[in-house]
């Protein structure tokens, strides 16, 4: 039978207060991390940026010269170039999300659990690097098109809508990312799905063409993606004052009240898919 | 497959209450998994501020279910667990602020240097940055990693990178350091050396140490007391010396060619303590307490059987464990 015996006490120490550290230094160093993981190289950080250049450069203008343009007011090389932000920022945030997979899969992941920090901080942490990154791949195919012979309206409040919409975007997908990432278990499984995730609603949202131009039904679906919006905020913003993409989706003759409702759908679909988020990655981390 | 010659049960007893306040006070600890199976069943022990305990036992026994309890990576079902009295629950953050932990798989981001990965750890739990870099040199210096900070940890060898993890863990100078199977999956050599790298923490830092491992020697070796887990519960704890002093100071192993029954009775016959052999197949092992080897297989031999492959030796943790659970520690 086993016997209780003296509990040896080899030094006691005086209590101290645990050790925490403060939020924002934490969410610096966490974004640091995924900084130093995700682009510790030159060619992690140009990589990224072939595609939005490739399309800005050589696919934009020929589009415009086989298909002839919009025949409109609005520059197709320019309403291209925006469109690719549409297809550039999924592909971010989802590769981005494979990192989340990457960390659980090595167990780095573990040791940020142990942290005396709140667990959502991981997520920011990582959607501060995401931001950065699509911001520079924004700034990059945009300054681009330019080059090669866009032409942008660029205005004070077109900026602000223009950067709005982008930064709710990126949001968005990188929530969607976290959610698959937390939910799915194998990077196989995760990279099969991205194509669905980043690339099938790119083609029914207006990126190479309006979504009018679309048959009825398919239109109709286009209303539904929060791509579309956030696409006819990126144009409104920098490309067609007019707002012919939102007047396409509400059919308002009022361009600032059709924008204002589509930053709201937009914002209402990531507050949805981050709160997702959240819980799902809350879920997956504990058991 | 195993047997339990001997049916009584084995309580697990508590420590005395220390003087001082408990470094971690676990209390009918629970866990249910959604799948509804029971990893711990309402386990309780106290460690003492500096002790070094064990959890010893096999996978599946529950072990790293409890370490994740207490590092909050599981939620309890039951019960509750304090870490220099923050419970784990209601106080997660504070509960993490006083403790690290060294995992059994290896967890360090392999894609930045050693350095990185020891500041990362110092910046998240707090250290202050002036500290820090002395703090890392005096680590490096003393678990012998000093001259590998700079290089990625893609190029650490096995032990190498085990003991970056360790030296991480004490970045934050943890007031209960978990060591979750520190040396499984290492090789004889790289384990002698984290061994020896652990026991010099007890030395040289005053922590409280919980380790898991299914490994004797490890907690023979480490701990100030052992809980023995089987099943999720704790069947037996503490100091491994009091442990081993319930099988006395040798026993006779032996294979038995017919049938353990009659053996067993032959020996319980002849006055030997066969109420507390161990069988195995066909191998029994009994504390030989004041008989001598010659009398168990004279006992045998006149029950008509033979023996072969007999040796004496000191008990060990895993016939101690044996007799507790009916598993063998190394087989399970």
């Amino acid at each position: 039978m086993a016997t209780a015996t003296a509990t040896p006490a080899l030094g006691l120490r005086v209590v101290r207060a645990p050790r925490r550290a403060p939020m924002l230094r934490a969410l610096r160093t966490l974004a640091a991390r995924r900084g130093a993981l995700t682009a510790h190289n030159p060619r992690q950080i140009a990589v990224p940026m072939l595609t939005p250049i490739l399309f800005a450069l050589v696919i934009a203008p020929a589009l415009k010269t086989a298909l002839g343009g919009l025949h409109s007011q609005i520059d197709y090389t320019a309403f291209v170039a925006v469109g690719t932000v549409g297809l550039l920022v999924p592909l971010a945030t989802t590769f981005a999300g494979l990192s989340v997979i990457v960390d659980r899969d090595s167990g780095a992941q573990r040791e940020l659990l142990a942290a005396p920090v709140r667990r959502s901080l991981l997520l920011l942490g990582n959607l501060l690097v995401v931001v950065g990154l699509c911001s520079v791949q924004v700034v990059v195919v945009i300054a681009a098109a330019a080059l090669r012979g866009a032409h942008f309206h660029i205005s004070a409040a077109g900026v602000g809508w223009f950067a709005a919409a982008t930064l709710l975007f990126v949001i968005l997908m990188y929530a969607v990312a976290e959610t698959l990432a937390a939910r799915i278990r194998t990077a196989e499984e995760y990279i099969g799905a991205t194509p669905a995730i980043a690339i099938l609603p790119w083609f029914f949202a207006g990126a190479l063409f309006p979504i009018s131009v679309l048959p009825g039904a398919l239109t109709w679906v286009a209303r539904f993606l929060p791509l579309t919006h956030a696409m006819a905020l990126l144009r409104y913003g920098f490309v067609d004052p007019t707002g012919a993409g939102l007047h396409d989706i509400w059919g308002l003759s009022s361009t600032t009240a059709s924008a204002w409702l589509s930053l709201a759908v937009v914002v209402a679909a990531t507050c949805a898919l981050g709160a997702l988020a959240l819980r799902a990655f809350k879920r997956s981390v504990v058991a | 497959m195993a047997t339990r010659a001997n049916a009584r049960s084995f309580p697990a007893a508590l420590p005395r209450q220390p003087d001082a306040a408990p470094a971690v006070e676990v209390s009918g600890l629970s866990k249910t998994y959604a799948s509804g199976v029971e990893a711990v069943r309402g386990i309780d022990f106290r460690v003492a501020p500096g002790e070094v305990f064990g959890l010893l036992g096999p996978n599946g026994a529950g072990k790293s279910t409890t370490i994740g309890m207490l590092t909050t990576a599981i939620l309890p079902t039951r019960g509750t667990a304090r870490l220099v009295g923050f419970d784990v629950v209601e106080q997660p953050l504070r509960a993490r602020g006083v403790s690290s932990v060294v995992f059994q798989e290896a967890v360090v981001d392999r894609g930045l240097t050693g350095r990185a990965n020891l500041e990362l750890h110092g910046h998240l739990w707090g250290v202050s940055a002036s500290g820090l870099a002395s703090r890392i040199a005096q680590l490096a210096g003393a678990l012998g990693i000093a001259e590998l900070l700079d290089r990625t940890v893609d190029g650490y060898s096995g032990g190498q990178r085990r003991r970056l993890e360790i030296a991480r863990a004490l970045v934050s100078e943890p007031r209960v350091l978990f060591l979750d199977e520190p040396t499984v999956g290492l090789d004889p050599r790289i384990r002698v050396e984290l061994l020896d790298a652990i026991a010099g923490l007890r030395e040289r830092v005053e922590m409280t140490i919980v380790l898991t491992t299914h490994y004797l020697d490890e907690a023979e070796r480490l701990c100030d007391r052992v809980a023995i887990v089987h099943l999720g519960e704790i069947v037996a704890l503490d100091t491994p010396r009091a442990l081993l002093s319930g099988l006395g100071e040798e026993v006779l192993a032996l294979r038995v060619h017919g049938d353990t029954a009659v053996a067993l009775a032959a020996l319980g016959a002849h006055g030997i303590s066969a109420a507390e052999a161990l069988v195995v197949g066909q191998t029994l092992t009994v504390p030989l307490h004041d008989s001598s080897p010659a009398d168990a297989i004279a006992a045998i031999d006149r029950a008509g059987l033979a023996a072969s492959a007999i040796s004496t030796r000191a008990p060990t943790l895993d016939d101690v464990y044996l007799r507790l659970t009916g598993a063998e520690l190394a087989a399970a």
